[in-house]
């Protein structure tokens, strides 16, 4: 079987920040980059799938060059092989616009499965994924937390972790896309030595076809004026256990 | 396609129940009928709508559509069909829904699929000279950007939960049925079931106190410490979503959107930076106090008091005086 | 004169009839046999490992190896009773072979071919006086063995176990082999002696009073009726006796502990001196399978033999922070675990079918070596400094740590922070952007090297950048290299972590990665020398950078500041009248052979300085290095911390005003210890930069 999973390189924010000239997106200067958390579960889960029924392990982004380091870590964990699609003119801040790159890639692989992380943690859409299976015309199972994989017929048996905690089972038949949470699975460890040697492993770059519209536009990008802050309680530790500890009190009696 | 105008809200039910979160839609969708004009229409999808359609007749709501469907529970590639076709029929200048589990698995996905507009985790939004902008907290609530969408086209937005009141009933909304015909063989996912809840462990929605703790406590040695603190407050443990990820406790002990969504008097909040995920969960606290290191942490916008401090350190501190 | 010449001999195997004298040497065969056989099963042992022999400049290691042994430094070191016994058994025991070999020269060489005896008149005396004195010293240095063991029984020799962990093969049989080993040798020379004085009380020649303690005992089994013909008998009995268990020590030297002799010289002979300090590289194509360590099979030769030159003398066992503090592991249990493995799989005892056996297939690693035990290990290089017999522990941990981290298995928290470090390049979690940010209150604000040449690159190290106590000695440094207009820059953001600990953990492929981006960092930069004040940063450009081709020069901030001073270039306002010690950082100290420095600059400052008693190459690790301070404290049996310790030891220094560390890692761990060890107030911890930027005002 042959599996896609969709990865992204994010930006870890500090807490100094700036925006870039147009206003629209933070000043890359001011971001360090790593690749997305959800991301690490979900090509984890594609390798013990793999390890499990044999097959082959794409893994894609959208970005630019910069994202090939994120591609390699996820090689040095075993996937076979990488792809990266880029544009100069992509809006890379809109999933809907993320998902056209995306669809581009998974229509040329011609997986089983799709796997996405449940969201990204710069952007926060939790779209991504969802979106890649309406232009594919899949179906899509959100915040899978287990599955297993029966390729004989086509179909996958997951669980899904809606809100409060409630799991759901449910069915679905593939080709599908499924975006994965967090906990499904604890990642392998990719040393820095299998990273280097993942730099033999194949991985094409593409340039997306045809720009298509976005979902939605950023206008302006700026730093929240809170009117809620906390009052801050300064001192030794000690002494800050000590007005804690007369806060609550007060409080609870 | 073209869209001609008013508000559709696609209403979720749990348990049979209409959802809280789809009562604060539906105030939202008020509040924006209000500015760009239109009626507010809820939809409900599911096997018995009538009781849903009346949970879901409120203030502010013009009209009630039923849906009917072979599932009582949500099915993604149905509701996929039913919305794009209800969207199609109705032709809405705005498509709202919580921004929730089940929705990202409809929304974006038929938006990318017919060109809609489309964002979620909305914070809030406003009609700035007809258009609609859209607020939402990229980077974990440390920047906001507004956003913009295509013109003449329907756009659908995910709404945060907790931030909008919850509409009130009863409405005079006018209720009727919408026919929706659902090509089963592109149905390709089935709901089997919950799975059960096993019984017992702390039931932290009912307790008073929550003493909870996230990565910044940083060792799975470190728990008990805190559990020992959490006793000496008489306050139930709690735990942010990667601890539980990290099996450093149960699932039982989570709080947040995915877990327990709390309101004790006290929440005392040790090494947690915040996530929006986890100040769904809490935020409507009575009194809030939290210790992080980082001075930035989005944790301190909700909290009552806070403070820079290592959580290891003051925990000791304070497990001394008590 | 001439009569009396002639006389001054004595024959060999006096009253042995022809067959026995035959007999004798017939046995000298089997015996050689057995011993031979044993060695060849240890060598073959060795050569199965994988890697490095070490066998270059053979003649310098050699030379290296008399001296060593010969000065008995490394026995005599912190135990001056120990050394001077040792030293008596070990020349008692070389000059009596000694004699052995020359008597049988004389017997069977050149009597038999050249029909000349010079085992006669003065050469006779002569060699009998040092026979004797050597005799004596050797039986007094066993005598001192004994009552040290027996009596003195002191904790280094307690072999049990204090990692927590059991182990299939039980310690009595060690102990049993220490008193055969020490017993079996006291009987021979005392046997040796008693033959002696036998064979001197049978005629009692005069010539004789030139050994004296054979005269000694002579006279008194005369006294006892022993003389003339009544000798013969028990010298006869006594005789084959003392032969049989000359032959048996010699053909058991293999399967005893006894093989000290021959593996210590070895190991010393083969000894990496770099062992710990220069990690060697992993060659860039190699399988997960090659590694670092996980069979037995893995393990270097030199490695494989080191296990047996170990003999559980405890040095390393008692200088290990690890093992003090309660860590699950000791250097010591470690090898001896290894050792057994071996021995069970491929040595002696598993060709012998000597219970307990292992698999030679099966990984080490799990059972019976701990992960847990791997990562303890702050690789301080106390171990491998005070082993005598060149045990090069830290580098069999090392290996062991390269496989666990190839195959995944480490904490999560280790994983993390390792993640961390390849996307931000500081073991902080920190922002990238904020690595400079303690330059804000330097006015004028550093040279950035990246734009602008400087004299001095100045390296600034991970904990001197980001964590903010550390901080104010980062910044008094620079008011004092400005005070005394250095031309130094910094490279502010492009500036990553150094990787010594990344590459203590075990992580190669990051720390060639971090070596490479530093390295393409500063090769865009003008300047002619490497300055830095973290000792980590230090030992790892120093050393290893190197390997990939840079030669830069690497100063660290204590040399620095010491010339400038003695140039005059730093004027001290006032002088510091504090009452001090100074704590050797591992990485400066044991790593680096730099303790003068600090010392020197503090001296010029009018410090008043005293030692702890573990100073210099013993210094006691703080118990951050070697990746620990990634790792929180784990249950370490109610034992104070390594850095608490230190403390107390310092308090029993007697009053001190300053606890001087030359070490940000130190600057922390110590800190934090004054505190938890309930010092706090009695005196305060200050990095040098702090003292020198005091005295400069």
């Amino acid at each position: 079987m042959r599996i896609v999973v969709c990865v992204k390189q994010v930006g870890v924010l500090g807490d100094e920040v700036e925006f870039s000239d147009d206003g629209r997106s933070i000043d890359p200067e001011f971001l360090d980059f790593a690749l997305n958390e959800w991301d690490w579960y979900a090509t984890e889960e594609a390798l013990r799938l793999r390890e499990a029924r044999g097959g082959e392990v794409v893994v894609a982004t959208v970005g630019e060059e910069r994202a090939d380091s994120a591609l390699r870590r996820c090689l040095a964990m075993g996937a076979d092989r990488a792809v990266r699609i880029w544009h100069g003119g992509l809006d890379a801040q809109d999933p809907i616009s993320i998902a056209h790159a995306l669809a581009q890639i998974v229509e040329e692989e011609g997986p089983d499965l799709a796997l996405c992380g449940v969201q990204a943690s710069d952007t926060l859409d939790a779209a991504t994924g969802a979106a890649l299976a309406g232009l594919l015309g899949w179906p899509v199972v959100t915040v899978v937390t287990g599955l297993t994989c029966d390729p004989t017929s086509g179909t996958v048996a997951i669980r899904r972790e809606l809100e409060g905690g409630l799991i759901e089972v449910v069915t679905a038949s593939t080709p599908a896309v499924l975006t994965i949470q967090t906990g499904i699975n604890e990642p392998r460890y990719a040393t820095l030595r299998a990273i280097k040697q993942a730099e033999q492993k194949p991985l094409a770059v593409r340039e997306i076809d045809q720009i298509e519209q976005a979902g939605a536009v950023i206008k302006t990008m700026y730093i929240p004026e809170r009117s809620e802050h906390a009052e801050m309680l300064g001192g030794s530790p000690p002494e800050v256990a000590r007005l804690i500890a007369d806060i609550v009190k007060q409080r609870v009696g | 396609m073209m869209a001609v105008g008013g508000i559709l809200v696609v209403a979720e039910q749990a348990g049979g129940e209409l959802r809280e979160a789809t009562r604060e839609v539906v105030s939202a969708a008020a509040a924006l009928g209000d500015s760009l004009g239109g009626p507010v229409t809820v939809a409900v999808i599911g096997q018995d709508v009538d009781s849903l359609g009346l949970a879901a007749n409120l203030e502010g709501v013009d009209e009630v559509l039923l849906v009917s469907t072979s599932s009582s529970e949500f099915e993604s590639d149905t509701w996929r069909q039913v919305c794009g076709a209800m969207i199609a029929g109705r032709r809405p200048a705005v498509v709202l829904a919580p921004h929730s589990v089940n929705a990202v698995a409809w929304a974006p996905a038929i938006a990318a699929e017919y060109g809609f507009g489309f964002t979620s985790d909305v914070v809030s939004f406003r009609a700035d000279e007809d258009h609609l902008v859209a607020v939402r907290e990229p980077f974990a609530g440390k920047v906001r950007v507004d956003v913009g969408f295509p013109e003449q086209a329907t756009s659908i937005l995910l709404l945060r939960s907790g931030i909008w009141p919850a509409a009130k009933a009863p409405g005079s909304a006018l209720v009727s049925a919408f026919d929706v015909t659902v090509d089963a063989s592109r149905v390709r996912t089935r709901h089997e079931g919950f799975e059960e809840v096993p019984p017992g462990g702390p039931d932290l929605a009912k307790a008073p106190f929550i003493l909870s703790i996230g990565r910044g406590i940083e060792d799975k040695d470190n728990v008990q410490l805190f559990a020992d603190l959490a006793d000496k407050f008489g306050a139930v443990l709690g735990s942010s979503r990667p601890l539980v990820d990290a099996g450093w406790l149960e699932s039982s002990r989570q709080v947040g959107q995915s877990g327990a969504v709390v309101k004790p008097q006290v929440y005392l909040a040790f090494g947690i930076s915040g996530s929006t995920e986890h100040l769904a969960g809490m935020r409507q606290s009575g009194l809030i106090i939290a210790v992080n290191t980082d001075a930035r942490a989005p944790i301190f916008n909700v909290a009552h008091f806070g403070v820079v401090a290592d959580a290891m350190q003051v925990a000791e501190e304070l497990n001394d005086l008590l | 004169m001439s009569v009396l010449a002639a006389a001054e001999t004595r024959a060999s195997f006096q009253y042995l009839a022809g067959w026995e004298v035959a007999l004798f040497y017939i046995l000298i065969a089997p015996t050689l046999a057995v011993f031979g056989l044993g060695v060849w099963t240890l060598v073959r042992k060795y050569l199965e490992g994988r890697g490095a022999t070490r066998l270059d400049r053979s003649a310098r290691r050699v030379w290296s190896t008399i001296t060593t042994i010969a000065a008995h430094m490394g026995i005599g070191r912190g135990d001056l009773g120990v050394g001077i016994g040792h030293l008596a058994v070990f020349y008692g025991f070389i000059v009596l072979f000694a004699l052995s070999l020359i008597l049988m020269v004389n017997d069977d060489v050149t009597r038999l071919l050249f029909h000349w005896q010079f085992f006669r008149a003065q050469f006779y005396l002569g060699f009998s006086l040092v026979g004797d004195l050597f005799g004596v010293a050797l039986l007094g240095g066993l005598a001192f063995m004994i009552v040290r063991r027996a009596i003195l029984r002191p904790r280094r020799l307690d072999y049990a176990r204090r990692d927590g962990f059991g182990s299939a093969y039980g310690r009595t049989r060690y102990v049993v082999g220490d008193w055969l080993f020490l017993g079996w040798l006291f009987l021979l020379g005392a046997g040796g002696l008693a033959l002696e004085g036998l064979r001197i009380a049978a005629t009692n020649p005069a010539f004789e009073k030139w050994s004296p303690a054979g005269w000694v005992i002579a006279q008194a089994f005369r006294a006892a009726g022993l003389e003339g013909a009544a000798v013969r008998v028990p010298q006869h009995v006594l005789w084959w006796i003392h032969a049989g268990a000359a032959l048996a020590f010699v053909a058991a030297i293999p399967f005893t502990k006894a093989l000290h002799m021959l593996t210590a010289p070895a190991a010393l002979t083969v000894k990496d001196e770099y062992a710990g300090k220069r990690l060697l590289p992993v060659p860039a194509q190699a399988t997960a399978e090659e590694v670092g360590y996980s069979l037995i099979g893995d393990l270097s030769p030199v490695h494989l033999l080191d296990l047996d030159a170990c003999t559980k003398c405890g040095r390393c066992h008692e200088a290990c922070p690890a093992t003090a503090s309660g860590y699950p592991l000791s250097p010591r249990d470690l090898v001896l675990d290894l050792r057994e493995y071996a021995e069970g799989s491929r040595g002696i005892r598993a060709a012998m079918h000597v219970r307990p056996l292992y698999a030679s297939a099966k990984s080490v690693l799990g059972d019976p070596i701990h992960a847990e035990t791997i990562w303890s290990c702050t690789a301080c290089l106390s171990c491998v400094e005070v082993c005598p017999n060149g045990i090069e522990h830290v580098s069999m941990i090392n290996a062991f740590r390269r496989r666990l981290v190839e195959t995944g298995d480490l904490d999560t928290q280790l994983q993390s922070t390792l993640q961390r470090i390849a996307d931000s390049g500081n073991s902080l979690g920190e922002a990238r952007r904020k690595r400079a940010r303690w330059t804000q209150d330097i006015s004028p604000p550093p040279k950035d090297i990246r734009r602008e040449p400087a004299e001095y690159l100045w390296f600034v190290g991970d904990y001197a950048s980001f964590d903010e106590r550390v901080q104010d000695s980062t910044r008094d440094l620079a008011r004092v290299l400005q005070a005394a207009e250095v031309d130094f820059g910094i490279l502010f953001e492009a500036e990553k972590t150094a990787g010594c600990d990344v590459r203590r953990v075990g992580e190669e492929g990051l720390w060639l990665t971090l070596a490479e981006e530093n390295i393409a960092a500063m090769g865009a930069c003008e300047f002619e020398t490497l300055l830095t004040s973290d000792p980590h940063s230090y030992h790892t450009l120093r050393n290893e950078y190197p390997e990939l081709g840079v030669e830069w020069s690497v100063l660290h901030h204590t040399e620095l500041l010491l010339r400038l001073i003695r140039a005059g270039r730093l004027r001290p306002r006032r002088t510091l009248s504090y009452r001090a010690t100074y704590h050797d950082p591992c990485m400066l100290g044991r790593y680096n052979s730099l303790y003068d420095p600090p010392r020197q600059l503090l001296a010029e400052l009018g410090v008043e300085l005293v030692e702890m008693p573990r100073n210099r190459e013993d210094s006691f690790c703080c118990g951050a290095g070697g990746g620990l301070i990634w790792q929180k404290d784990t249950d370490r049996a109610g034992l104070p911390r390594a850095s608490e310790q230190r403390i107390a030891e310092a308090v029993q220094v007697g009053p001190l005003d300053v606890f001087v560390v030359a070490c940000p890692k130190d600057l922390k761990m110590y800190e934090d210890a004054l505190k938890t060890s309930g010092h706090e107030g009695e005196f305060v911890i200050r990095e040098i930069s702090e003292i020198v930027a005091e005295a400069v005002g």
